[in-house]
Parts: structure tokens; sequence; C-alpha cells
């Protein structure tokens, strides 16, 4: 199905299998999503056009250099994506990392720390015994970016935009 | 008493509280469909009760027929945030900037009702007491956590609308550590320009996040928190125009956030942990980058989750 959404969206359907689609995105919600996050990945490259001058090139070069699609996994692309679609999450992915950027040139040892892998249930979380710091400057932009996306928006609407760090707080100690 | 007599009056007083009081995940499920069903204007209060504690008052009014919702914060810095759609706008007067997110979590990953059962595998949820908040009837219902990587939750439902009108966030030890209540509240009555922002932001600054879902090649956990999975991965821009990803993670009530940004050119660069309420924010170096993990959850699950990032090459 989602191949063929891919393909709705080129216009490179028949009449017939079309109106097979469209029935499928007014009835399916996983069509739905694929339809929506397809057009939220097109969206997202239609703003690459702000990006500087060269960076196409500098794209097309990093796509030749890589011949892995990194579609979004979560978003469930499928394993062998046809045509613009392809091409648009390989670019996506890629143009993150330039626009990021991203990627260290060098081969990463081991992150110094990590958390115990331990997985046993139930788990006995050891107390946090990390150096306690004042809120970071911009806490504020962290908080607006973050509570758009917790479940708990669900039971309590915008309540939780409600807390900031206040201007006080956020003023270096003099 | 026989055992049939007292069978069956077990069954009648079964049968009664049964219907005095509908089982806890029919609140929660009641609670989710006022929260999107439902105009209403009111007052509530944010309270932080560590140290020296904090209280902070915001009006709330909510538009259903356009889902638009409206919240003002009363005290402090002058700040004003209008939701619709498919956007988030957040108007600073005092320094006339104002900041718009698009919506990417539209629907998901926000709690869908069908997700609500699923919430039993990391806590125990019952119902507790009533009580009466801002001059309404109201039952509460309990979610005790099973481990002590996420946060427990008094939730109290107003009787006939199911509408949250107060939800405390509880540690291990049962302390509250926040507490939102309305003070005031009227459901109904809701007009369209009363969620109108109140400034127009004529020459106001205007800082875009972009936000878009997008893959962040390389970065994940080296290994995830149990029960928190990732929900969503997107590239944004944060504050005037600092490009970073975000990564969240959720156990379906409880969300962190770790948002990663090149180094280069940032001022601050303490480590370690911040905290205000239930939200805790812990901040480290990965691989040239500085990592920021934002959550309601426990410092305990933060710092972990912090210390689990790590960047890999995306295989060739």
């Amino acid at each position: 199905m989602k191949d063929r959404i891919s393909v709705l969206m080129d216009g490179e359907l028949d009449d017939g299998s079309a109106a097979r689609v469209i029935d499928a995105l007014a009835s399916e919600g996983e069509a739905r999503e694929a339809w929506r996050t397809y057009h939220l990945i097109s969206d997202a490259l239609g703003k690459s056009r702000m990006l500087s001058a060269g960076f196409s090139d500098r794209v097309a070069a990093a796509l030749a250099a890589e011949p892995t699609v990194l579609a979004p996994r979560r978003l469930g692309v499928p394993r062998e994506p046809r045509r613009w679609l392809a091409l648009a999450a390989g670019v996506a992915a890629v143009s993150l990392v330039a626009w990021l950027g991203f990627a260290p040139q060098l081969p990463l040892v081991a992150p110094v720390a990590q958390a115990p892998k331990s997985t046993v249930a139930p788990v006995v979380a050891k107390e946090a015994n990390a150096a306690v710091v004042p809120m970071p400057s911009g806490a504020n932009d962290y908080l607006l970016a973050h509570q758009a996306f917790s479940p708990r928006m669900s039971f309590q609407g915008m309540a939780p935009y409600a807390l900031t760090v206040s201007g006080r707080a956020q003023e270096p100690r003099r | 008493m026989t055992a049939r007599a007292f069978g069956a009056a077990l069954a009648i007083a079964t049968t009664v509280a049964h219907a005095q009081s509908p089982d806890p995940m029919t609140w929660l499920r009641k609670m989710h469909e006022a929260t999107q069903r439902l105009s209403y204007s009111g007052t509530f209060v944010y309270q932080i009760h560590q140290n020296d504690g904090r209280t902070e008052t915001s009006r709330i009014t909510r538009y259903a027929a356009g889902d638009i919702e409206k919240l003002e914060v009363m005290n402090g810095v002058p700040r004003e945030i209008v939701r619709t759609r498919d956007r988030v706008r957040c108007y600073l007067p005092d320094s006339r900037v104002v900041k718009v997110d698009r919506r990417v979590d539209r629907d998901f990953p926000g709690l869908l009702p069908e997700q609500i059962p699923a919430l039993t595998r990391h806590y125990d949820i019952s119902l507790g007491e009533t009580q009466r908040i801002a001059g309404l009837e109201c039952q509460s219902v309990v979610l005790q956590p099973k481990d002590n990587l996420r946060y427990g939750y008094r939730l109290y439902a107003e009787v006939r609308s199911g509408m949250l009108m107060r939800a405390d966030t509880i540690d291990s030890a049962g302390h509250s550590v926040e507490t939102l209540m309305f003070t005031q509240f009227t459901p109904g009555n809701v007009t369209r320009d009363m969620v109108r922002p109140s400034h127009e932001g004529k020459n106001w600054r205007i800082e875009d996040a972009g936000a878009a879902p997008a893959s962040l090649a390389g970065w994940g956990l080296a290994a995830e928190l149990p029960g928190f999975h990732k929900v969503i991965e997107l590239k944004r821009r944060l504050g005037e125009s600092r490009a970073a990803g975000q990564m969240v993670f959720s156990d379906g009530l409880a969300a962190v956030s770790v948002f990663i940004e090149p180094l280069e050119g940032r001022r601050d660069r303490a480590s370690g942990l911040a905290s205000m309420g239930a939200i805790h924010i812990y901040t480290r170096e990965v691989a040239n980058h500085m990592i920021t993990v934002v959550g309601e959850a426990p410092a305990v699950s933060v710092q972990r989750i912090a210390d689990a990032v790590e960047f890999r090459r995306p295989p060739q």
C-alpha cells in the first residue's frame, strides 16, 4: 500500500488504482499516516531551499557516496521505497546531517559513560549522583520543544506549558 | 449467614459500587475525552513543592469547535501560548519575540484512548479518594509506578464531565513533587475571539523552530531505559536559530527528550543535572556535541538516558 501511495503522489497511478488508494486513505489509519509522513518528508525537503549555495551539489555528492537509504525507521518507510520517495528519504537524512554539521569525521571510540545494561525487572535504580547545576540558559526553549511531545498533554491539555524557568532563576547569580 | 446469601450480598455490593464509580480505566478514558471535547475557561495554579517551592498562576481557554487553546501566564515574565491544530505560538511581549513550532506531535505520540490499557505495563492503576476542587466534586485515579524509573500520578476528574481538575506528580517516597490544579473552572461559553492572541506580533521577531521528522543518522542509545521507547526523531531549531536534533522516548505517559547540538559556538558547557518540579535537565558532551536531556521523569531516568546517548558512524 505504501508503495502505491508513493506512486499516487507521483501522479502515476491510473484512475481505477488511484480511486482505490484514495479510498484506503479515507478508511485506514496506517495509510493516512504514510500519506502524512510522505508529505512531511516532501515539506522538509522544500525547506532545503533556504540552505546555502552549493548545498544541492554537496547533497548529490553525499548521496553518491552513500548507497544506503537512511529512511526514518519509525515511520515505516518500505525497505525499497520507490522513486522520489527513496530519494526523498535519503536526502532528508543526509541533509539533516549536513544541516546540523553532524557526523564526526573520525571513527569514534566507545562512549565514555554508559547506562548499566541490565534489563532485569524490577529495576532498582541507583540515586542520581551527578553534579547539580543551575538550569541551563535557554532552558525554556528546551521545555517548549519537549512539552509538545509529552503524552501527559492528552490529559492535561496545555497546562504543562505553564511551567518555565522564571526570569529570576535564569539570571546568573551575582 | 449462609455462603449463598453472602455471595448474593457481595454481588449486590459490587453492583452498587460499580454504578457509583466505574473502573479506573473508564475514568482515564473520560479524562482523555473531556480534554479533547470540551470548551472551557479557567484559572489554574502550577505548584512546585521542592526547595522553596514556587507557584505559577495561569489562565487557560479552550475553544473546542476550532480546536484552539490559549494559555496566559499571570505572574512572572509575561507569556502567552496559543495552540492551534497545526502550530504552537509562544508570545513573549518583553522581548517582542514569537516562537513558532509546527505541531508534528499531532495525534502522535500523544496518548490515544486505545493505548490507555497499555499503561498497566508500567503503572498499577486504581481508584482513589473523592475531593471537591474549584467547587466541583472530583474522583481521583492513582497511577502507581511499578519501578522507580517513573513518577506516580494522582489525577482528579470532575465526576460529570471527566475534566481533569487536579494532577499531582508523586515521587518514590510518596511525596508530591508538583501539583497542577484548577482554582476556577467554567465549562462552555467560549467564543473564537477569546482564544485569539492578545498581541498582534507586528514587528516582532519570529523564531520558527521548523520542526520536521527526520533521521538523526548515527545517534541513538546504547541501551534503552526499561519501558521507554523512541516515539519520534526530528530536526528543529532552538532559541534564535541553533540547529538541533531531537529524539523523544516515552513510556506512554512520561516523556524524555534528547536534544543534540553541535558544540561550536556554545558558551556554557556545564555538564550536570538541573531540576524544577518533576522536570529534570541533564547535559553532557558526546562526540563534539552538546547533549541536553529533558523530561518529566526522576533524575535517575533522565541521567541514565543521557549517559546512554552515543554516536555510531552509520554503516557504509
